[in-house]
């Protein structure tokens, strides 16, 4: 069940790289905020307890329903142009994501040979991580660069568990908490950054150079 | 009277406090109070005369009690300037950012605090989250065009960073597959002492991603953009935090992993990368120092060269180790006074151009003088206490000649284009408009800065022997025999 769940997160991924609509995009960080709290829930469905459940819930509250809202406020407050203008041909960005995504895909599977971990969300999980990284460095909106943040911190969570880390509630609630107030503290910077400059774009934040 | 309840709870009544009472003064008294309070604490457990006990979350082993009084030290200093710094009359704008000042910097030492004296490298990495959100507003003090800008660089590079430190730990829990630790909490203590168990593979990975992720917040090239547009566009008492402690946090976190590498065979690996950090950073300060046509952003370089020089002297090992330790503490405590002293500069030329400021020396006799002695203190003029730490770095790297060719080189190339830098600030002839005459008073940033300098060669010339021991014990818990 756990493979299914990862893999379904992992055509998310794929979504969110041939989409060039900002509401695709919140509606993905919602599925797959759903998706991760799943992922989480399921090791444990035999002897459920309320303290198990704390990560789980808190993790759906923040990631599906609160981060979400936030950042379609966002958009709805600036006025932010709904289609986002890539620096990179959709096909070519979607051609490149598949081959990283089957790199990870076959390197994980060799290593599955050598360590205990389990490929699937692993490589979900970096195919995630590596995702992120394509959206902040192909796309020029801010907004944008802030899902991928987000499309990244997914990854690290999804990494977190298949590796089954443990981490004490308080400290899970704190990294959770910390990413909350990280995205709540971008998106004032973006309101500032909108009545600053004339866009959102990364392309007015060049006057720091040396 | 359990002294890590009083380091940890303290600054979050603080934080309180501050956050609900709106006069400033008493913001201020308050955010003094702790910041004395935590000064003697840190410094009893520095030295050695009371340490907590040991738990699963905090230890207070050498290196914590050595950065620990690092951090309190820069942060009383920079508290007892504060009040003064926000009573200057600069932007209108930024009354707004005042309000938030002292709670800001409250959450920055408890953040601090715990992410120095955490085992966990979970608390550790939620702890060094929070410094970069504390730090975040402090960036935005001038609300200008480059400080947004500033801000959002480094909240989203330093998030970035250490989003990768995070997978790094996560490597550690894979390394940790099919021990004794397999389904253990990240503890660095439990994983010392069961280091030689560990997978090499996953702990070199993780170790790659730690430094790199980390090093957004060192500020060791090529990570470093980030941080210098922040602390140079930060207003001063805020630069000289992030130069001064900020940056050796993060270095904390880096050494906490290497640690556990040391016993292995993958320590090695781990040293190789730092020394090409290393001497990256001082080649990338090398080059800008001479481009740089802004002296904060030269000081901020300036912090890219010394953190670079500790990493390499980490990396090298030896006495090399213990004079990258000693370097830490000279380096912090000279970065305040050059800080604050750009702070005054700025506020009265109001420009961070180096081609608007003229003839410091006679327009701001203070000040001039205070900042031409931090450069000298920075630059490893002696009796100041980075020569003598540089030159134990030197003297580690013997064994690697090419390498201290290099770094010599390097080193004196920066000095050269510093110096440019610096004599043309203080000593450069007003053009034909006649500069106003600033008859200036002795202030409470130049008693800092007097301090902080005395401090300076009282410890190059004759070093506490508690300091000495602490660093003999951090080299010893890091596996170098002396």
């Amino acid at each position: 069940m756990e493979n299914v769940l990862s893999i379904l997160f992992c055509l998310t991924l794929l979504y969110l790289v041939i989409t060039s609509r900002l509401k695709t995009y919140v509606a993905i960080l919602r599925t797959q905020g759903v998706l991760l709290s799943a992922i989480m829930i399921f090791p444990f469905m035999r002897h459920l307890s309320v303290h198990i459940l704390i990560i789980p819930l808190m993790s759906l509250i923040v990631k599906a329903i609160i981060i979400p809202r936030f950042i379609n406020k966002i958009i709805i407050d600036l006025d932010v142009k709904r289609i986002v203008e890539p620096s990179i041909q959709p096909f070519n960005f979607l051609l490149l994501s598949v081959a990283s995504m089957s790199t990870i895909f076959v390197a994980a599977h060799v290593l599955s040979g050598y360590t205990p971990i389990e490929p699937i969300p692993f490589a979900s999980a970096f195919s995630a991580i590596v995702t992120g990284i394509f959206l902040i460095i192909f796309r020029k909106k801010l907004i944008v660069h802030v899902v991928g943040f987000l499309i990244l911190e997914n990854g690290i969570f999804l990494f977190g568990t298949s590796v089954a880390a443990e981490m004490p509630t308080i400290v899970e609630l704190g990294a959770m908490l910390d990413v909350f107030v990280v995205v709540f503290l971008m998106g004032i910077a973006i309101n500032k950054i909108s009545s600053t400059f004339a866009k959102q774009d990364v392309t007015v934040l060049g006057k720091l150079k040396d | 009277m359990n002294l890590l309840l009083v380091l940890t709870v303290l600054p979050i009544l603080s934080i309180g406090v501050c956050y609900f009472v709106h006069i400033r003064k008493a913001q201020y008294i308050i955010s003094l109070l702790v910041a004395i309070v935590h000064l003697v604490c840190s410094y009893i457990v520095f030295s050695g005369i009371y340490i907590p006990a040991e738990n699963d979350f905090f230890r207070f082993d050498a290196l914590s009690r050595l950065f620990l009084l690092i951090l309190s030290h820069v942060y009383f200093w920079v508290v007892l300037v504060s009040y003064s710094y926000l009573n200057r009359p600069l932007v209108v704008k930024e009354e707004k950012s005042k309000k938030l000042y002292f709670t800001m910097l409250n959450v920055y030492l408890f953040a601090n605090t715990l992410a120095l004296i955490s085992n966990h490298l979970g608390v550790f990495w939620v702890a060094s989250e929070t410094t970069t959100l504390s730090v975040a507003p402090l960036i935005y003090y001038y609300r200008d065009e480059e400080s947004l800008e500033a801000m959002w660089k480094y909240l989203f590079l330093v998030s970035v960073g250490i989003a990768f430190a995070f997978i790094g730990f996560l490597f550690l829990v894979l390394s940790a597959g099919g021990t004794v630790l397999e389904g253990q909490q990240l503890l660095v203590t439990s994983f010392t002492r069961y280091a030689t168990l560990l997978n090499p593979i996953w702990l070199k990975a993780s170790f790659i991603f730690v430094f790199v992720g980390l090093s957004t917040k060192i500020g060791i090239a090529p990570m470093h953009p980030g941080d210098i547009d922040a602390t140079s566009n930060a207003p001063s008492p805020a630069a000289a935090l992030m130069s001064g402690s900020l940056r050796g946090t993060a270095l904390l976190g880096v050494l906490r992993v290497y640690q556990i590498m040391v016993p292995t065979v993958t320590a090695d690996f781990a040293r190789t990368i730092m020394i090409i950090g290393g001497i990256f950073s001082l080649f990338v300060a090398f080059v800008f120092m001479f481009k740089v046509t802004n002296y904060k952003r030269m000081i901020a370089y300036s912090s890219v060269e010394h953190l670079g020089l500790i990493t390499l002297g980490i990396g090298t090992g030896g006495i090399a180790f213990v004079g990258a330790m000693l370097h830490t503490v000279f380096n912090s405590l000279t970065k305040v006074v050059l800080f604050l002293n750009a702070g005054n500069i700025h506020r009265a030329y109001r420009s961070r151009e180096v081609d608007s400021v003229w003839n410091v020396l006679q327009a701001m006799p203070w000040t001039g003088w205070f900042f031409l002695f931090g450069f000298f203190a920075i630059i490893a003029m002696p009796p100041f206490g980075i020569f003598f730490s540089e030159l134990m770095i030197f003297q580690g790297l013997l064994t690697k000649p090419f390498l201290l060719a290099a770094v010599l080189f390097f080193l004196f190339f920066i000095f050269v284009g510093m110096s440019k830098t610096v004599f043309r600030m203080l000593y450069t002839a007003p053009p034909a408009e006649q500069t106003p005459i600033i008859t200036e008073k002795f202030e409470i940033t130049h008693f800092a800065s007097l301090t902080l300098l005395v401090l300076l060669i009282a410890l190059g010339l004759s070093m506490p022997s508690q300091l000495y021991t602490l660093v003999v014990q951090i080299s010893k818990d890091f596996g170098i025999l002396l």
